[in-house]
């Protein structure tokens, strides 16, 4: 079972695939420089795990859900491309009856990077949890 | 309160040591000044796709040096009273000229409901070039400055344009 665990920089931010907690998770900025090589392989894993589970097997434990953590301080155009595209893959799976929950956090004043998860729930038509953060 | 205030004033190559730097004295400004958090991340938004659209243009021109002495890339970012004003300029191909003139005209006729729905189609139908742009960052641009974007074009010569743009943040 592949797991992702990259830390952040100014530029990019971490990543934490952890299936057996089911959970992924992406924090801080992101503006890689190289954006195709920073999320080609972010994607290909959850890809391959999330198409690979049955959806009668599920997770092994069916009350569980698989949340997905969004804490993003900034993003760029191409960026959003890719998290756009793990979105879909979320929806997927939810649509061949996995549980998965999308947690989209925002800091408190900051209603523009609500307002952008409120249109990526709206694009991939899946609700989102919106969680205020303090700072 | 300074009427007004140049944050940035960059004229010269744009590369990404040029970028970060820029970015870095911006976010310091932004911080130290205590500027409202929905406009410190507008401003420093459209600076990134700003920057970002200039530097994967830059590859168009390596070969035109005499032309660039003439025609530097600009980045200039000034606040007047409250509002924030970013100025950008580029040498752009001919070529390249009427697709963003047609986005632009496109882009200043929009509501900003229309322009949601667009970035929303675009995000869903976008591709990555091999530059790392997703072709996303015109819509951003006019999604996030809430005003119409001004722009001009002046011509070098049959093959090239400078590109100049105006995008303005008001709180």
């Amino acid at each position: 079972m592949k797991t992702i665990n990259i830390a952040s920089t100014e530029k990019s931010p971490k990543v934490l695939f952890d299936p057996k907690k089911y959970i992924f998770e992406m924090e801080g900025n992101s503006r890689p420089e190289n954006v195709r090589d920073f999320f080609y392989p972010i994607i290909d894993t959850l890809r391959d795990f999330f198409e690979e589970i049955s959806p009668e097997k599920k997770f092994t434990d069916n009350e569980t859900a698989f949340n997905f953590n969004f804490k993003l301080e900034y993003f760029n155009s191409a960026s959003a491309k890719f998290i756009s595209d793990i979105l879909v893959i979320i929806k997927n799976g939810n649509d061949k009856g996995l549980n998965m929950k999308v947690n989209w956090y925002f800091d408190d004043g900051d209603d523009d990077m609500k307002e952008v998860g409120e249109d990526f729930s709206e694009m991939i038509t899946f609700p989102f949890s919106f969680i205020m953060m303090q700072r | 309160m300074k009427k007004y205030e140049i944050i940035i004033n960059h004229k010269g190559m744009i590369n990404l040591e040029v970028i970060d730097d820029i970015l870095l004295k911006l976010k310091n400004y932004l911080q130290e000044k205590q500027i409202e958090l929905v406009i410190r991340k507008r401003v420093y938004t459209l600076a990134v796709e700003c920057l970002d659209n200039i530097y994967k243009h830059a590859d168009h021109t390596n070969h035109i040096s005499e032309i660039i002495s003439e025609y530097p890339p600009r980045f200039i970012i000034e606040k007047i009273y409250d509002d924030f004003q970013i100025n950008t300029g580029n040498i752009i191909l001919d070529i390249n000229k009427v697709k963003i003139n047609d986005k632009l005209e496109n882009l200043n006729k929009l509501t900003l409901d229309d322009i949601t729905i667009l970035y929303k189609k675009s995000l869903t139908n976008a591709e990555i070039s091999d530059k790392g742009g997703a072709g996303l960052g015109l819509i951003v641009m006019a999604k996030i400055t809430t005003q119409k974007i001004k722009y001009d074009f002046q011509k070098i010569n049959d093959k090239f344009f400078y590109f100049a743009m105006q995008l303005t943040i008001k709180k």
